[in-house]
């Protein structure tokens, strides 16, 4: 054999080794991690020194398939009462992977903040939204939201936004209702928009 | 007959043999010499006509032209290097005497001849133009699309300053192709912001190929052909190294190439060449603030070995190009109304600062070449070629997000591509030339899991079968080609769509046919026509998207019943190359059926994320033409001057609107001012030049954002070529966007997000020992 003959011969084998090592792996189910299936907003009703009075009331908006084209959010109407103070918790839940994604946002805390924007808290607002967290950033997991006692409207809309990688020094930054949000930068891990009914 | 008549007779006679001689000897033989083994053009091939005691050298396209000469028989000779010297005989009669010379290589026995490398050149009638020399180093340190904005009629569709998509006639992605020294380049380019993987400084020429070339490149080639080739290897003994430093104040970028060829004096015929290259910035800086995030780091390894003889030619080759890229930070909208607010503030919310980390959103790209080639001359017409090329891409794209999966990359594909090439050439004195084949790519695509993302796109598996045969005649100043080829396609895909396995199984398959001449109108005159049809099967994007896109705030659906879309290009080009003039003329017609697109629905989906656009893969009826030129003069000894402009017109025919991002309208012109004296032939020149971009008026129906305005960019350039001993050293100074203007290109998706690149002073270094 010669010299020729073993080089092609080497290509040969060189090629059919490559061409046999190549196909593609079989596909693997995967769980979405980012996403956020489910956002509860929980009220409790506090008197004027604090302490809580009544049970807490849930109002959740879901999503179950997450990003997935299809189906639409289902989002609940927040019931409230007026002339009421409340704690406002949020909780931020992923169905898909079954993780509370809560403690990360509070971990990442200095990346991450809610604002409360809409109708009800706008022109003649029937709410006002302040901070409580606990630690020093402002986050927006806990705040104090007060009903008026007369407002104008019975309906509203309450706007919640997460909002994720922004400069939370940026001025304005630190008011709950902060309509130029976007200005500090960052973008938006939740844009949801609750009805609210006052009664 | 008195002495009066008498002389007056013979002064008649004599001035009418002198004007008869002086009509007569104004006639010229004109000729093209190439190789006979491969067809690519000789330059510098010595001819001479024995009688005349005149002679020419030829140019670069192998073209000669031995002028002022009479009626009557010639003794030519031809002579080049290493090969045999043609002796032929010419009977010039009229003004149109012109042939093609075909040189063969000496056998290599003979001591001290110096031979060519293989190398194979595009020979086609298509439109071809080429960086190198000159222009090449200018674009040093560029990208490979930015380089080539270069040549009229291609332009880029980008993303960001640093990634840069060539587009040559409006046509970008799957629908041209790129070939990284012989071997498609099989990466991920559907995606828009998916960069060709390939480092320009591997190359010492890039042809473009302006025509459908689908017969001799396989499907996709529809808008063109661009062909990455490194020199030919040395064949003899021969050392060279080149080492280029380039630095740039925007972006603070450092980029370092170094090439070492040599050739051994042990084993005749034995060459190698080992490149590298590296490359650094930081944050681009446009004139009003930084752009946060769009650092680069690259890292780039190709090397060669060759052994040839006058027979057997063998090439193992090997490339590697590693990227990291970030992408600019407030591209990355997490819904429709932070896509909204950034358009309207029209730039990022941050001034941004300097600095080279690159965080997320980045991408990291890693692509293996690996090829073996060779070829066999079974007897003096005779060549069979082979060729394997095995790839494998790497591709992650790292999202902002919370907690670990930060760390993981949302998008993660493996992409193996081979590709098996087995031809055979023939070459005959008899003007006849062509090319049968068989051409396989077999590619494997796959997820790798762990992303934490429903995949954009499923695994697949695709094999493609192609067989085609081309042939051309070349008689005197006339060429003419044609070829057929047939391809068949299997896509086979795997996917989990809500823990569903999801399979398709599709075949498509098509047969295309192309039609060329070129014909030498005159010696400095040549018009050529190439009518070709092409195709191109849907991509697995197209067939199966689904999922959000987030840098367009989109979620992009799929359809897997696309048919292939079909093509055909008519492209003719006029060039002069005259003494002082060079022009080029393009022009070409493309309707194209089912032509796939991306349209918006109008819909919108709501998540709680926040709204964002649907957008669907159609197909319509679509129609490309435009036309394009170049063209240089040299007013004086020192000051030449160049044009150039494209315009490319692109039409949906069904829906009778425009297509989305295709070029507007688009001139550059320089003048130069050459400082080197007449004998001395080292570059010593300053050259400004002007870029005028038009607002695109042709725009879609739908877009997010209105066109950009127009814009006008001035550019510095001072180049120097100086010698060191024996060694060249060439120095240059650029100068980009002069003024600093603020403006924004069509072609750029980022133009929704901020403004391009201001004022960027580079310094290029080269230096060859």
């Amino acid at each position: 054999m010669n010299t020729k003959n073993k080089l092609y011969l080497i290509a040969f084998a060189f090629v059919s080794f490559a061409m046999a090592s190549c196909s593609s792996e079989d596909p693997v189910p995967e769980n979405d991690g980012e996403v956020i299936t489910d956002v509860t907003l929980m009220f409790q009703e506090i008197d004027a020194s604090g302490n809580a009075v009544g049970s807490p009331v849930e109002f959740t908006a879901s999503d179950a398939e997450g990003i997935e084209v299809g189906g639409a959010p289902t989002i609940e109407t927040v019931m409230l009462a007026k002339g009421k103070t409340y704690e406002m918790s949020i909780e931020v839940y992923n169905s898909i992977e079954n993780e509370n994604i809560t403690e990360e946002i509070q971990e990442e805390g200095d990346e991450h903040q809610f604002y409360f924007l809409g109708s009800a808290f706008t022109s003649s607002p029937f709410l006002s939204y302040t901070y409580d967290d606990e630690g020093t950033e402002l986050i927006g997991l806990k705040g104090i939201v007060s009903v008026q006692q007369s407002p104008g409207f019975s309906t509203a809309e309450m706007r919640v936004i997460l909002r994720h990688d922004l400069d939370k020094n940026f001025p304005g930054a630190d008011n709950p209702n902060f309509t130029d949000y976007a200005q500090a930068g960052g973008e938006s891990d939740l844009d949801i928009t609750f009805p609210v009914v006052v009664e | 007959m008195n002495l009066k008549t008498g002389l007056l007779i013979t002064a008649f006679i004599l001035l009418a043999a002198f004007s008869i001689q002086a009509q007569d000897c104004k006639l010229s033989i004109r000729g093209k010499i190439i190789h006979l083994e491969n067809n690519e053009p000789i330059e510098a091939a010595y001819v001479w006509i024995v009688e005349a005691e005149e002679g020419a050298v030829s140019d670069q396209n192998g073209n000669f032209t031995v002028k002022n000469l009479c009626l009557g028989t010639y003794t030519l000779t031809i002579q080049y290097i290493g090969h045999k010297t043609i002796t032929d005989t010419v009977n010039l009669e009229s003004n149109n005497y012109s042939k093609t010379y075909r040189l063969e290589d000496e056998a290599l026995e003979l001591s001290g001849v110096e031979i060519h490398g293989h190398r194979d050149a595009v020979q086609t009638t298509s439109s071809v133009s080429a960086l190198y020399g000159e222009n090449l180093l200018e674009s040093r340190g560029e990208n490979l699309g930015e380089s080539l904005k270069r040549i009229s009629g291609v332009s880029t569709f980008s993303t960001g300053n640093s990634i840069a998509k060539p587009v040559i006639h409006g046509m970008h992605s799957n629908r041209i192709m790129i070939m990284n020294n012989g071997i498609r380049l099989e990466g991920q380019q559907w995606g828009a912001e998916h960069a060709p993987e390939i480092d320009p400084f591997l190359a010492d020429e890039i042809t473009v190929v302006k025509g459908a070339e689908t017969v001799r490149y396989g499907p996709e080639a529809m808008g063109g052909v661009i062909l990455v080739n490194p020199a030919p290897l040395p064949t003899n003994k021969f050392r060279k190294t080149s080492l280029n430093l380039i630095g740039g104040t925007n972006g603070r970028m450092g980029n370092i190439n170094v090439v070492h060829a040599g050739g051994s004096e042990k084993i005749k015929g034995f060459g190698y060449r080992i490149q590298g290259s590296a490359k650094r910035s930081g944050n681009i800086k446009s004139p009003d603030y930084f752009q946060d995030n769009t650092g680069v780091s690259e890292l780039n390894l190709s090397t060669s070995l060759g052994y040839s003889t006058s027979k057997l030619g063998v090439e193992a080759y090997y490339s590697l190009f590693h990227s990291e890229l970030g992408i600019l930070n407030d591209s990355h909208t997490g819904n429709l109304s932070d896509l909204e607010n950034i358009i309207e503030n029209g730039r990022p919310f941050g001034d941004g600062e300097f600095t080279y980390d690159i965080v997320n959103p980045k991408q990291r790209v890693t692509h293996h070449l690996a090829k073996l080639k060779s070829h066999y001359h079974i007897s003096e017409s005779w060549k069979v070629n082979f060729q394997y090329g095995f790839q494998l891409n790497h591709r992650q794209e790292f999202d902002k997000r919370r907690g670990d999966l930060n760390e993981k990359a949302s998008l993660d594909l493996e992409l193996f591509t081979n590709t098996l090439d087995l031809y055979v050439n023939h070459t005959h004195k008899n003007e006849l030339s062509g090319t049968w084949g068989l051409n396989l790519i077999q590619q494997a695509n796959s997820n790798v899991p762990g992303t934490g993302v429903t995949p954009l796109i499923p695994n697949y598996d695709m094999v493609n079968v192609g067989m085609y045969a081309m042939e051309k005649y070349s008689k005197g100043p006339l060429e003419v080609e044609a070829g057929v080829r047939f391809d068949f396609r299997n896509v086979n895909t795997a996917r989990y769509i809500n823990q569903e396995l999801q399979t398709a199984d599709l075949n498509y398959q098509n047969f295309s046919a192309f039609l060329g001449g070129l014909y030498h109108i005159s010696p400095d005159l040549t018009f050529n026509s190439n009518l070709g049809s092409a195709w191109r099967p849907p991509n697995v994007n197209e067939l199966f998207s689904e999922g959000l896109h987030h840098g367009a705030a989109a979620v992009e659906i799929g359809d897997p019943d696309l048919k292939s879309e079909k093509s055909l290009k008519w492209i003719n080009e006029l060039q002069y190359d005259g003494n002082k003039t060079h022009l080029e003329f393009t022009a070409y017609l493309n309707p194209i059926q089912d032509y796939i697109y991306l349209n918006p629905t109008g819909e919108t989906y709501v998540s709680l994320r926040g709204t964002f656009n649907v957008y669907e893969y159609l197909q319509a009826n679509a129609f490309f033409y435009g036309f394009d030129f170049a063209g240089s003069y040299e007013f004086t000894d020192k000051i030449s001057g160049y044009l150039k402009g494209a315009i490319v017109q692109a039409k949906n025919t069904e829906e009778d609107n425009y297509l989305p991002f295709i070029p507007s309208n688009r001139l550059d012109w320089g003048v130069s001012y050459d400082f080197a004296k007449a004998t001395d032939s080292r570059t010593n020149k300053l050259t400004l030049s002007n870029v005028l971009v038009a607002k695109q008026s042709r725009e879609p129906d739908f877009d997010i954002a209105p066109a950009p305005p127009a814009y006008a960019l001035f550019n510095l350039a001072y180049n120097r070529q100086l010698t060191v001993g024996e060694n060249k050293l060439n120095l240059g100074l650029q100068v980009q966007n002069l003024f600093n203007t603020n403006y924004k290109d069509y072609m750029n998706r980022f133009r929704y997000f901020t403004y391009d690149m201001g004022r960027n002073v580079l310094l290029k270094i080269n230096y060859e020992f």
